[in-house]
């Protein structure tokens, strides 16, 4: 087990140097440069600027640069946001992100799991065709027009709840909401499929057979088995989740991570994209990781290997 | 548990909706005072240091915090704040300002000439790395300490020579300077806070400021939070506090105005297809700005390096149509010095006028457009420039038989191929710094480097360069009236097509607020109405 984890976490770290390697190159191909504005500077002021950021020096010294930097966690000054560091700007954004990801996702799973239980127990009935068509609600309708539709209707209609802005609990629930739809649809599908696939294997039709309740079958035997695929599907959502989204940080004006994923970009704000790059990475490997190991207590099969 | 679940099987949603109802009836709706006032920035200022910031946001915070040796009045022209008198000695070559000695910091220390002389020197200084640097160039030995040529930085001639007398050296008369007083770059700083804090200086707690607000907190990408500064000189502000939000999405903003939780927006929360039915409410208004579009062309290749090519497609644009399509009162202009500037002449340029456009292409050889080679129009990626973009093919194509081609492009890829390599048409803009011909003119002088069309006049340099130097009023509007003529007439390297109009929408409770011509959101004078205050 332990060299299992070694392993892993070894091919973690060489991943985030892939994909911190690939980001640099990718964003010096890109044309135009961070500081390259309406308003064209002097040469001379130029090259004042680039030597405080180091970007006069050859690509390789400062490709050294920063990996040395990110080595000892320094992610860098942001060039848009004067005067803050990347790691600053992570520091104040992810914690928004990272609640309004765990709350979305805890909402989706808590929703998602008796609906696509519900789906496949009444298979083709009323209420499986009611919980798929939420289902295809959810992931077909874009996070902008849920987003908006949700403002309309508890802000502006009913006045329930404030339009936007992060701050008090009730700031969370329309966000929550929208950001949940596609991963709760997208778990209620797999959960149904998955459940309906186990439904119909020879071990349960055993324990049918051998008389036992309905519910220590479904609960007993056949919702476990059925997780597998559920859990494989967790570790990347948790990511996505967890990094926040641009388009629900934009519409309810949430002061999250998510929004640099495209803003940094159009800035050329090298160290924010690189920064932001790097975190949702180690999510991402550390969320597959923590999956992996759930493999073994959902499955005792997969101890063995 | 099944069996819990046959019964109640909506129960978890439910719950939730129990949850959401709860938290509807805890919601704070009366938490805002009176006097806290709610506007939108948008997004997060990149800074709030006044030698580094470069946007309006940022500058919309700072002009808040601060004031300096001037500001505008109503007709544009530098009036004093902290400089309470100025001479103009040696030919306009020095300025001396006088400075009022009741100005204090929010520390309680006095404002000195030494706070300017030190901002203006660290402006300057090659390691702020400030984009604003090349703005006091004119300032003698400016430009040589930027470049490092001067390590020195006594010999740059801005002196505070007591602490109530700041001497400035010019290398020529120019005679846009004051109004760079105007301009939060050259507001005074207090060099034992910089030293003190370094990067950190400008956040709460530690930043020292001299305006009408203090700043109370920065909640980064949230919230700005101003007080008002019981001891400004010129009396503390009517409203007690300012809460700035950072709402990118212009229809989530607008929705939180509708629902009364935001005080004040402007065009950065103002969607165009909404601007027709806000315009019909109280508390909206056109602020006209000293802004201008144009479309300019890369003059040094076929087929506009001819200026008849050029002439003809300036004369083939109907601007009247872009205020009905743009719908924010925007003004058609065939010149380029915007109104409200010294030297707008709106006489000048080539009006709408197909049948002469027709003549000067047939005469170029391209008759109906016949055998006109295959252009490019670019523009940027925004809504707004597409509609214009779009509307001009239109016109081209009916005028002159042109069908251009259109290509919007990413911010930064745009800038990008501007610099390298213009496309035959591009669209650009350009917005006051500080509102003086020679801000807008010299643009398009051949050293320039936003001179994207990459044209050329010695004429139009030696006017300008001449204008700038020219102290009396009337002779120098008469050399931009010049100089205009050969930009926008005779050699047409830009066609200017119209000033930029900005939306704004204030809650019909407050007064006073003002909004200015260069996009500055003045919080000083804004109250309550009388009636609504008396409620």
């Amino acid at each position: 087990m332990l060299r299992f984890l070694l392993r892993r976490l070894v091919f973690g770290l060489v991943v985030l140097w892939v994909v911190a390697t690939l980001t640099f190159v990718l964003l010096r191909v890109l044309p135009g440069g961070p500081f390259d504005r309406e308003r064209r500077l002097p040469p001379e002021v130029m090259a004042n600027i680039e030597a405080k950021y180091h970007l006069n020096e050859p690509l390789t010294k400062q490709y050294g640069r920063y990996v040395a930097a990110l080595v000892r966690g320094d992610l860098g000054p942001s060039f848009k946001f004067i005067d803050r560091d990347v790691t600053a700007i992570i520091a104040d954004t992810f914690p928004v992100s990272a609640i309004l990801g765990i709350l979305a996702l805890s909402f989706a799973v808590t929703v998602a799991l008796p609906l696509g239980l519900l789906a496949a127990t009444y298979r083709n009935t009323w209420i499986d065709r009611a919980c798929v068509f939420l289902a295809t609600l959810g992931i077909s309708l874009p996070n902008f027009v849920l987003g908006a539709l949700l403002i309309w209707l508890f802000s502006l209609k009913l006045g329930w709840l404030q339009a936007a802005r992060w701050g008090q609990p009730s700031s969370a629930v329309l966000p929550m909401i929208t950001l949940a739809a596609m991963p709760c649809a997208q778990l209620t599908y797999l959960l149904r499929s998955s459940l309906l696939e186990t439904l119909g294997e020879d071990f349960i039709r055993t324990a049918r057979a051998k008389g036992l309740r309905e519910s220590v079958v479904l609960f007993k035997h056949a919702v476990r088995n059925s997780l597998i695929p559920v859990l494989t599907l967790l570790g990347p959502l948790f990511a996505i989740v967890v990094a926040g989204s641009f388009v629900v940080e934009f519409v309810f004006a949430i002061p999250g991570m998510g929004r640099f994923f495209i803003t940094a970009v159009t800035d050329r704000d090298y160290p924010l994209i690189m920064g932001v790059t790097v975190v949702y990475t180690a999510i991402l490997v550390c969320a597959n990781l923590v999956v992996d190991l759930l493999y073994s207590v959902v499955d005792p099969r997969m101890r063995a290997h | 548990m099944l069996l819990r679940l046959r019964k109640y099987p909506f129960r978890p949603i439910l719950v939730f909706l129990c949850v959401l109802a709860f938290y509807s009836c805890n919601r704070t709706s009366g938490e805002h005072g009176e006097k806290v006032f709610r506007v939108n920035l948008s997004t997060e200022p990149p800074s709030l240091d006044w030698s580094l910031a470069t946007d309006h946001i940022s500058f919309n915070v700072i002009a808040n915090l601060m004031v300096g040796l001037t500001e505008f009045d109503k007709k544009l022209k530098p009036a004093p704040v902290i400089a309470k008198s100025w001479e103009t000695l040696d030919g306009g070559r020095k300025i001396v300002f006088h400075l009022r000695d009741d100005v204090a910091w929010s520390d309680g220390k006095k404002v000195r000439a030494q706070d300017f002389e030190y901002s203006w020197k660290r402006l300057l200084n090659p390691k702020t790395a400030s984009e604003y640097a090349y703005s006091l160039f004119d300032i003698v030995n400016a430009e040589d300490f930027h470049h490092g040529k001067i390590t020195n930085d006594s010999l740059v001639g801005v002196q505070a020579t007591d602490d109530a007398t700041l001497e400035v050296r010019l290398k020529y008369p120019a005679s846009y300077f004051l109004a760079l007083t105007t301009f939060e770059i050259t507001y005074p700083q207090r060099q034992d806070v910089i030293e003190k804090f370094g990067t950190k200086w400008t956040e709460p707690g530690n930043i020292v400021t001299n305006g009408p607000f203090l700043l109370a907190g920065w909640k980064h990408e949230n919230e700005i939070q101003l007080k008002a500064n019981a001891n400004f000189f010129l009396g503390k502000p009517a409203i007690e506090r300012v809460e700035m939000f950072m709402i990118n999405e212009m229809t989530t903003a607008l929705a939180m105005y509708e629902q009364g939780q935001i005080d004040f927006l402007d065009k950065d929360s103002i969607p165009i297809v909404e601007k027709p039915r806000l315009a019909k409410t109280p508390g909206f208004k056109f602020v006209p700005q000293l802004r201008g579009e144009y479309y300019g062309f890369a003059v040094d290749r076929k087929p506009f390096n001819d200026p008849r090519v050029r002439k003809a497609f300036a004369m083939a644009i109907d601007r009247s149509v872009f205020p009905k399509l743009l719908r924010g009162g925007e003004l058609a202009a065939t010149s380029w010095i915007p109104p409200g500037m010294l030297a707008h002449n709106p006489k000048i340029g080539l009006v709408y006028n197909p049948p002469e456009a027709r003549r000067l292409l047939r005469e170029a050889g391209y008759p109906d457009g016949k055998g006109f080679p295959p252009v490019t129009l670019t523009y940027n990626t925004l809504e707004y420039n597409k509609i214009v973009a779009e509307a001009v093919q239109g016109m081209w194509k009916r005028n002159l038989g042109v069908l251009v081609r259109l290509e919007n492009q990413e911010w930064k890829v745009f800038l990008k191929q501007l610099l390298n390599d213009p496309s035959p048409v591009f669209r650009s803009g350009w917005g006051a710094d500080y509102p003086d011909p020679d801000n807008f003119t010299k643009l398009f002088a051949s050293y320039s480097p936003q001179n994207y069309s990459r044209w050329k006049n010695p004429r139009y340099d030696q006017l300008i360069e001449q204008a700038a130097r020219e102290l009396n009023e009337q002779k120098r509007a008469r050399l931009y009236n010049d100089a205009q003529k050969i930009l926008c007439e005779e050699d047409v390297p830009i066609v200017p097509l119209f000033t930029v109009t900005e939306s704004t929408v204030l809650n019909p409770r407050y007064t006073g607020l003002e909004y200015n011509s260069m996009g500055r959101l003045v919080l000083r004078d804004a109250r309550l109405k009388k009636a609504t205050s008396e409620k």
